[in-house]
This record gives C-alpha cells, sequence and structure tokens, in this order.
C-alpha cells in the first residue's frame, strides 16, 4: 500500500523574533520522493525555514506537519521522520568521522554495524563530495529518513546528494534560484 | 533515552571541551595552593568553628561555582555547533537531553572541585570529607542553574546568571553560619539545610533546563 500523506506540509507558517519577521508566511508541501527547493531572502530566512522544516525551531504563528506530526506537540516523532543538514561543514578537526557515525548511530539508537556498512555505502553514493560536507549528509540518512532537509547545501554537488536520498524526499531552501533549480522544483522568491 | 545516547552526548561534550576542563582543573589546583588558609587567634570555640568553616568553605565553593557557571555557559550554541545539531536533531525529549547535556559540566565541575581539594589537601588545610560535600552540592546546583541561561537571551539569560551567583552566595551563608541559630543541634542544621537547598534549587534548574530546551 502507497502512503500518500505528504512528508512535509506548512500552511502559513512563519517565524517572527524580537519583532523581526525571520521567516514569511510559507505555504508548501513535499510528497514521498519528491525534491522541492526553496529560494528565500536571505541566510537566517534559508536556516531556519530548513529548521522549522526539520521540527528543530517552531513557528510563531501558521502550521507544519512532518508526516501527519506537529512539531509542536509530538517533536520526537518528527525527528524520527525528518532528518537536518546544516550549511556549515562537519568541523574534523575536532571529530573524526569514524567517531562521528559512531556519536549519531548511538542518539539514533541504531545498531553500530548496520551503521558503518550504510554509511560506507552512502559515502560510496556521495562520489567526490569533500568529507566535510558527505558526512553531515550520510550521518542524516542513516536512519532512514521520510523527508530530507537541507539548509543551502552544495550546488556543485547537488546530483550526488540526490542519488544518495534515493527515494527519501528531499526539501532545500536556497538563496540563489540558479542553485535552487539544481535540487528541484523552484518556488517563487519570498520577500 | 537509552544509556548508549546518554553517555555518547556526556563523553563527545566532555571531549569538546578537554581544553576547558584542563584550564580550569589548572586554576583550582593554582587557587587551592595560594588561598590563605590561616584564620586570627580566636578563643570561642563557636566563633572559632565558624571561622574554620568560613575558610574551608570559601574558596571551593565560590571559585568552583564560578568554574562550573564558565563551564555552563560555554555549553550554549555555537561553540559546538556539530553537537548543537546533532543533539538537537535527535529523537529525544527535552528532559532527557537537559540531563544528558547537564551531565557534562557537572562532571567538569566536580573534577575541578576534586582537583581544588587535593591542592588544599597538600598543603595541609583541606575541608573534611563531609564539608566538602556541602561545596560539592553548591557547585552543581550553581552550574545547573546557571545551564539555564544557555537556552535563553537577553534578560531571562541574564537573570539565570544572577541566580547561578546567588545560589553560591546562599549556599555559602546556609553551611557556614545556619548553624549559629541553632548551637545544641551541633552541625546538622548547617548541613542539612544547605544540603536540602542545593538538591531543591538544581532539580528545579533542570526542570527549568529540560522546559527551556522542549519550548525551542
Amino acid at each position: 500500500m502507497i502512503d500518500s500523506t505528504p512528508c512535509l506540509r506548512m500552511r502559513d507558517a512563519a517565524f517572527t523574533l524580537d519583532a523581526v519577521k525571520v521567516v514569511p508566511p510559507t505555504t508548501l508541501a513535499v510528497g514521498a520522493g519528491e525534491h522541492l527547493a526553496r529560494v528565500c531572502g536571505g541566510p537566517e530566512h534559508a536556516s531556519t525555514l530548513a529548521m522549522m522544516a526539520a521540527a528543530l525551531t517552531r513557528p510563531t504563528s501558521g502550521a507544519v506537519l512532518v508526516g501527519e506530526y506537529d512539531p509542536r506537540v509530538q517533536p520526537v516523532h518528527c525527528k524520527r521522520l525528518a532528518a537536518f543538514v546544516p550549511h556549515d561543514p562537519l568541523p574534523l578537526a575536532q571529530i573524526g568521522v569514524e567517531r562521528f557515525i559512531e556519536y549519531r548511530a548511538a542518539l539514533w539508537n541504531l545498531d553500530i554495524h548496520a551503521a558503518r556498512a550504510r554509511a560506507a555505502l552512502l559515502l560510496e553514493r556521495l562520489g567526490s563530495m569533500h568529507e566535510s560536507f558527505a558526512y553531515p549528509i550520510v550521518a542524516a540518512l542513516l536512519p532512514f529518513p521520510r523527508v530530507l532537509v537541507l539548509d543551502r547545501p552544495q550546488p556543485a554537488y547537488a546530483d550526488e546528494i540526490l542519488a544518495a536520498a534515493g527515494p527519501c524526499a528531499v526539501f532545500s531552501t536556497h538563496v540563489e534560484a540558479a542553485t535552487a533549480d539544481r535540487f528541484g522544483r523552484q518556488e517563487p522568491v519570498l520577500a | 533515552m537509552t544509556r548508549r545516547a546518554f553517555s555518547a552526548i556526556v563523553a563527545e561534550r566532555l571531549r569538546a571541551e578537554k581544553r576547558t576542563i584542563a584550564f580550569a582543573c589548572a586554576t583550582a589546583a593554582i587557587v587551592g595552593f595560594i588561598q590563605p588558609h590561616g584564620i586570627a587567634g580566636i578563643t570561642d570555640p563557636q566563633v572559632a568553628d565558624t571561622a574554620t568553616r568560613s575558610v574551608w568553605l570559601a574558596g571551593p565553593m565560590f571559585f568552583c561555582s564560578a568554574i562550573g557557571i564558565a563551564i555552563a555557559l560555554a555549553q550554549g550554541p555555537g561553540r559546538h555547533a556539530y553537537l548543537d545539531v546533532s543533539e538537537s536533531s535527535a529523537p529525544l525529549f527535552g528532559r532527557e537531553l537537559a540531563r544528558a547535556k547537564a551531565a557534562a559540566p557537572a562532571v567538569a565541575a566536580l573534577l575541578a572541585a576534586l582537583v581544588y581539594w587535593l591542592a588544599q589537601y597538600l598543603t595541609g588545610f583541606a575541608a573534611p570529607p563531609t564539608f566538602f560535600i556541602l561545596a560539592l552540592a553548591c557547585v552543581f546546583a550553581a552550574t545547573l542553574v546557571a545551564l539555564g541561561a544557555t537556552a535563553r537571551r537577553g534578560n531571562p539569560r541574564a537573570l539565570r546568571i544572577a541566580l547561578a551567583a546567588g545560589t553560591t552566595a546562599i549556599a555559602y551563608l546556609l553551611a557556614v553560619y545556619a548553624d549559629m541559630f541553632a548551637t545544641r543541634a551541633g552541625d546538622a542544621i548547617g548541613v542539612g539545610t544547605e544540603l536540602a537547598f542545593c538538591i531543591l534549587v538544581g532539580f528545579l534548574a533542570l526542570r527549568d533546563y529540560g522546559e527551556a530546551l522542549a519550548a525551542r
């Protein structure tokens, strides 16, 4: 049976901080296996929108649903379905790649041997991508999320990232339209 | 939360802060050695007891609490962004994450306090273990209160830092002076009220931190 529930939905979801509208009201839906790229007004907008999509930040108004769950009520369920990849690379000088995979496997309570094997497979799919950018994506995909949320991903590696994601839906935020084009359907620029 | 996830968070946090912890332990050793240990000649036994206790506890309580507060504030967002993102995106409840994140600065503050006590011991004027437990309780409570500041901004953040300093001062006053009002109970009043105060404040602070993490 095919699950027709969208992986990610936003209805007029907005975020305001200290009376500054960081994310204007946003409405979108990402279906299973779909790729959706959203162009944002700036880095803070892009970052906050991605964090809202991954249930790391709650909208100050409107609604976000990850699968069938509301992050305000069931944040843990949402985090099981959505995986977040930050814009910044992994500081390999502070944590080695092996230890990073072990650490992430422990947080998600994954079998370490299975996690290592899956990490090796995903790394192979990511091909020439630099380890600092590849490992956050590998770590995010370890627990088989339904939607992969990317905050301003590297456009040069778009094909590799989408290949590694496989059947997982991908939602990405960008600050340039040309970059968003490489990751899927492009949405109009938000004020 | 699994024990594995808990220990992974604590271990990575301690590893990420190893230089800060080493620096804290080194300064604790130096201050433990150089802190003034002598008290003036006093004939009244009760006054002498209070003066001795005040000297025993002032250094470890105030200095090690300051270290605990500093280490707690270093857990704030931005310093180790990869840990912040991993922890906040993991499927863990706010209170579970709060317990794990609180354990790391608590262990670091404990290490610094033990180094301080060792330095005092080597100079021949260490507080007896019973009294040193009072200092440890105070350090834990102040550290946990300061952790609440890392999950807030602006005035609520400043309030948590002020409360952490206030917790240290109140714990010190209770530990040193509470017995003066109940001489027949010996040290029990001072020890009991200080421990009860620190446990209550620590418990409330940990809940407050968990609520703040869950509300994000």
